[in-house]
C-alpha cells in the first residue's frame, strides 16, 4: 500500500488526492520532522527556499525493515515500476 | 649630499622613463623589468615584437570546461558538488579572460589581440553565463542523503496526520485499518511537496 509524504498542507494534499484521484492516504509533515528524521531533509529545497523532502521511496514490510528504496539524484528521475513491482513480489 | 647628486645623475632616479634613450642603451635592458626592455626596444629601433598572450584563451577554455562538467553527474561523478567545480572554474576562466584583457588593452605595447581577447572575453561570457544557469538550477538537485534508511534496515516508528486530519502511524498502517487485509508492505514515498 503505498502512502505518501510531504511538507504540504492537509488542505492541499486533499486537493492533489481528489485532482488526481489517488485513493491511498497522504501524510502532512509541515514541520518536516519525520522527515528529518528519515534523513531526507532537503534544505532551502523548496520555492522560497523553504526546507522540504528530497524525493525518495522505501518498500517497507511487516516488520519495519526497508525492502527496496529509490533516491534519485535528478528530481527529474523517477523510479521505475518494474523494479519496484518486483521488489514487492519478492515479499511474502 | 642631495644637492651635490640631483644635478650629476638624474637617469638613474628615473631610468624607465628618462634613462631609455641614453643610459639603458649603455646598460642594457634591466633584468626582470619588462616596461624597461619594452621601452628600450621602442627608444632602440622600430622592431617592436610584441607578445601574444595566451590568458584570454586558457581562460576561455575553462569556462567551456567550466560548463562541460556539468556533465559529469552522467559519467557516474557525484551530482553535488559539480555545481560548486562548474561555477569555481569558470570563474578562474573568467579571471585569466581579464588579466587577457589587461594585456592586451592595458598593456598594448607589450602585449598584441586586442581583438581576439575581446573575442574570447565574449564567448567566455557566455559559458560563464550557462555556467551561473546551471548552479542556480542545481539547488533542485537533491543532498545525498547517506544517513537514511537503507535496505534491511529498521526505519523509525513515526505518526502524521492524512489530509483529512487523522493522525496515522506506521504500525496503523500494517493494521487492517485502511484495507480489508493487512498489506504486506508499504510503500513510503517522500516527495517534494508545493503541488
Amino acid at each position: 500500500m503505498p502512502v505518501a509524504i510531504s511538507v504540504d498542507a492537509q488542505e492541499v494534499s486533499e486537493n492533489l488526492r481528489h485532482k488526481r484521484g489517488y485513493t491511498f492516504p497522504f501524510l502532512s509533515d509541515p514541520k518536516a520532522e519525520v522527515i528529518r528524521r528519515f534523513e531526507l531533509l532537503h534544505p532551502r529545497g523548496g520555492p522560497d527556499g523553504t526546507d522540504i523532502a528530497r524525493p525518495a521511496e522505501f518498500l517497507i514490510d511487516r516488520s519495519g525493515t526497508v525492502r527496496w528504496e529509490n533516491f534519485t539524484e535528478d528530481i527529474r528521475v523517477r523510479p521505475r515500476a518494474d523494479e519496484l513491482l518486483a521488489a514487492a513480489r519478492s515479499i511474502r | 649630499m642631495v644637492t651635490q647628486n640631483l644635478p650629476k645623475n638624474p637617469p638613474q632616479r628615473h631610468p624607465v622613463r628618462f634613462g631609455v634613450g641614453i643610459s639603458a642603451r649603455q646598460q642594457g635592458p634591466v633584468p626582470g623589468d619588462r616596461q624597461a626592455r619594452c621601452y628600450t626596444r621602442i627608444g632602440m629601433a622600430d622592431t617592436t615584437v610584441r607578445k601574444r598572450t595566451l590568458a584570454p584563451w586558457m581562460g576561455m577554455l575553462l569556462t567551456v570546461l567550466g560548463a562541460l562538467s556539468n556533465g559529469l553527474p552522467f559519467t557516474g561523478f557525484p551530482a553535488a558538488p559539480v555545481p560548486s567545480i562548474s561555477l569555481l572554474v569558470s570563474l578562474i576562466g573568467i579571471v585569466l579572460v581579464l588579466i587577457g584583457l589587461w594585456r592586451a588593452f592595458g598593456q598594448s605595447t607589450a602585449y598584441k589581440g586586442k581583438l581576439t581577447s575581446a573575442v574570447a572575453a565574449v564567448f567566455s561570457l557566455l559559458f560563464l553565463a550557462g555556467a551561473i544557469v546551471f548552479f542556480w538550477s542545481a539547488r533542485h538537485i537533491p543532498p545525498e542523503s547517506a544517513a537514511a534508511p537503507q535496505v534491511g534496515q529498521q526505519v523509525p516508528d513515526f505518526a502524521l496526520p492524512d489530509s483529512t486530519g487523522h493522525p496515522v502511524s506506521l504500525a496503523q498502517l500494517f493494521s487492517d485499518s485502511v484495507l480489508n487485509r493487512p498489506p504486506k508492505a508499504v510503500l513510503l514515498i517522500f516527495y517534494r511537496g508545493y503541488w
